[in-house]
């Protein structure tokens, strides 16, 4: 199970990227447009092979949302992932496997959330 | 120190490879970038020589890590890149396996500034060694091919033991000059000078070729030492710049292959109305050898009494007759039959010499 104190946003993660690449915000702001973009798809197709039972299907779209999202500091999504992406090696999915999807599914709106509220801040500092 | 160098990131996921170009660039590189490993080996092929590092996602759609990596290890063109895996710190055992495949390191995930600028610049640092060892490698092999074949040219003009030496490490020292026993046959023709001023050009030259042609052989195959043809005498000597334990025997065997040869081609010349004798004369002695001439034209020749001695022999054998030197018949009387020719008062020799004619070996 995900660590419960993980925060929904590890602004530390975000605050280290901006400084990395020379507090560029527009940069961080293609970064989130480019992983909101991109991460529905991949949530779906994890949905979509723990809903078919097809545990090979599930690894490689848990683990890009699993580093995507460690990326961003989103590590509650993270770790959700990483326990799917390690069910789905396992070659075999349990009624567990559902409802760590069901968590991800419910985890990843709160996630865009804060992360346009974080932009948002950074932008007007 | 970065600086220049392009790197080539291969991930699946927009966000990792967009974080990891930001930096890259950050570190002052080029960088190209591919979704899938099928993607990157058609990258590296047209890029060629282009790319520097790559930086490696293990899981990927079309084309895994894995493949992508032993395709690239499998290439001569794109063995030596190094490759970077980029991989999550769970994932050791894949990191373990990439390496095992021939990856150079791994950066963990999600990436840290710090770690990758270390990482690309030991990274370059290897590749931009790679570089310069194959840079120096094909300059030596431009040269080594160059001197290849400049020893084959030279072999042309000179004989090939002398080719060699000229390129060989201890080349110069005997080169320059040193002292040696050496064996001394040389060889001419008997009525040479007559049929020179009668026969007309064309057939000078072609009975010269296929004399000088059959002389070639023999000298090659007994590993005689040409000093040089002149018209039709010949001078070849043993034992230098190669050392033979047999060298008088080489000579004498030599001389007995040519007289043999030498029957058949006066055959053909006798039905073109030319009488032609082939006469031999060996002599053994001390003599000084190296480089002789002067700048721009030097020979590689023997100078001392045993080359004047076997000159003279020459001279005076009747057509058929090899003449021995008493030395050289002393040293080899157990291994030929000869005939004993009398004594001959040699030009510019004060002793009469006790030659005597080889008729076979025993």
């Amino acid at each position: 199970m995900p660590d419960a104190d993980a925060p929904t946003i590890d602004e530390e993660v975000l605050a280290e990227m901006m400084a990395a690449t020379g507090d560029d915000i527009g940069f961080v702001g293609e970064l989130l447009d480019t992983y909101l973009a991109d991460t529905p798809a991949q949530l779906d197709a994890m949905a979509a092979a723990v809903d078919a039972d097809d545990a090979a299907a599930l690894v490689r779209p848990a683990h890009t949302v699993k580093s995507s999202s460690a990326s961003m500091g989103a590590m509650r999504l993270s770790q959700l992932a990483r326990d799917l992406e390690m069910a789905g090696r396992s070659g075999a999915l349990g009624p567990g496997d559902r409802v760590s999807m069901n968590a991800a599914r419910s985890e990843w709106p709160p996630a865009v959330e804060a992360l346009k509220a974080w932009i948002e801040r950074a932008s007007d500092t | 120190m970065i600086g220049t160098g392009t790197a080539l990131v291969v991930d699946d996921s927009a966000v990792n490879r967009l974080i990891l170009v930001k930096l890259l660039e950050g570190l002052g590189l080029k960088v190209i970038q591919a979704e899938n490993g099928a993607l990157a080996l058609e990258l590296l092929a047209a890029e060629a020589g282009g790319v520097d590092v790559v930086l490696l996602d293990v899981l990927m759609p079309e084309l895994d890590g894995y493949q992508t990596l032993a395709a690239m290890k499998a290439d001569d063109a794109t063995r030596h890149i190094p490759v970077l895996i980029v991989s999550g710190v769970e994932e050791l055992d894949s990191v373990v396996r990439c390496i095992e495949l021939g990856a150079t390191d791994y950066l963990p995930k999600p990436i840290n500034a710090s770690i990758l600028a270390a990482r690309i610049n030991a990274s370059l640092a290897a590749k931009r060694l790679h570089d310069v060892e194959q840079e120096s490698f094909e300059r030596q092999a431009a040269l080594n091919r160059t001197i290849q074949r400049q020893k084959e040219e030279l072999s042309r003009f000179l004989s090939p033991q002398v080719a060699a030496l000229v390129s060989s490490a201890d080349g110069e020292q005997l080169l320059a000059g040193h002292r040696r026993e050496i064996t001394v046959a040389f060889c001419d023709l008997r009525g040479f000078t007559a049929f020179a001023e009668r026969a007309d050009p064309e057939e000078l030259m072609t009975l010269l070729s296929q004399y000088h042609h059959m002389m070639g052989t023999a000298i090659t195959e007994h590993g005689g030492t040409l000093e040089h043809f002149a018209g039709d005498g010949v001078m070849v000597f043993f034992n230098d710049p190669i050392p033979q334990d047999d060298h008088v025997e080489r000579a004498v065997r030599m001389a007995i292959a040519m007289r043999e040869h030498f029957d058949d081609l006066a055959a053909a010349w006798r039905q073109q109305g030319y009488e032609l004798g082939f006469g031999v004369g060996i002599a053994v002695g001390h003599a000084t050898l190296g480089r002789i001439g002067y700048d721009g034209r030097h020979d590689y020749g023997a100078i001392g009494n045993v080359t004047i001695l076997a000159s003279r022999l020459s001279s005076q054998a009747a057509a058929g007759q090899i003449l021995l030197s008493p030395h050289a018949q002393a040293l080899l009387q157990e291994l030929i039959e000869s005939e004993p020719v009398g004594e001959l008062t040699l030009k510019g020799l004060t002793q009469p010499v006790l030659a005597s004619n080889v008729v076979a070996m025993r």
